[in-house]
């Protein structure tokens, strides 16, 4: 299965993070096979970004999204 | 930035502004704390706690890749939550780093503005941010 998830990158103590699409089974060694966005907490208000056209198409082939990313599709008008 | 009240979830402030969404801010401040007082964790809660935080896992995926039960790795992500906002409690170091890092931004704008309108009032209040991260430290 293909799922969206959040990736937190960066620096310890400034929290960024991507929006990626991975395989299910590979969570954890870092591989993904595309990057769709980004969310950065730091700023006020905080910014979402979606590479729409992107995220669209993983949407309709069936990609999951978690939770938190859920949010993030419906935040940006999305999902 | 905006400041919440207590949960019990996090037992800590939430010191990041996000989509006005308690799971974004959740898993935020579960980062930060993470980035604190991850290592006074076991390897054990560390690996697991850093799959939730760091790589946004399901508790259901974390079961199945670790052989336990979804019920226990709740159990032991709310309990690393707590150890977690325990030390914050003590310490708050999460909460410091948040301040002086705003009061910086602060002392920072003010002297950018200061230097297109001289106005004697923005070094005032560069001072007064300066003071006030002198004494986040000697509190």
């Amino acid at each position: 299965m293909v799922k969206m998830r959040l990736r937190r990158m960066g620096q310890k103590k400034a929290p960024f993070y991507r929006i990626v699409v991975s395989d299910s089974r590979s969570p954890r060694d870092g591989r993904f096979i595309e990057e769709i966005g980004t969310y950065d907490p730091n700023t006020d208000p905080s910014s979402i970004k979606f590479n729409e056209e992107a995220a669209k198409k993983w949407l309709a082939n069936g990609a999951q999204p978690t939770e938190t990313v859920a949010k993030l599709l419906k935040a940006a008008g999305i999902q | 930035m905006r400041c919440k009240e207590k949960t019990l979830d996090t037992a800590c402030l939430f010191l990041y502004d996000s989509t006005g969404d308690e799971i974004m801010e959740k898993i935020v401040q579960q980062g930060l704390l993470y980035d604190f007082y991850g290592e006074l964790l076991t390897e054990h809660q560390r690996h697991i706690y850093e799959d939730v935080v760091m790589n946004d896992l399901s508790l259901s995926e974390i079961a199945q890749d670790q052989g336990i039960s979804r019920q226990g790795v709740h159990d032991l992500i709310r309990r690393c939550d707590r150890i977690l906002a325990g030390y914050e409690e003590k310490l708050h170091l999460v909460e410091k780093f948040a301040s002086t890092k705003r009061l910086a931004a602060e002392i920072q704008n003010a002297l950018d503005d200061y230097e297109i309108r001289k106005d004697p009032e923005l070094l005032s209040r560069a001072r007064r941010a300066a003071g006030q991260i002198a004494q986040i430290e000697s509190r």
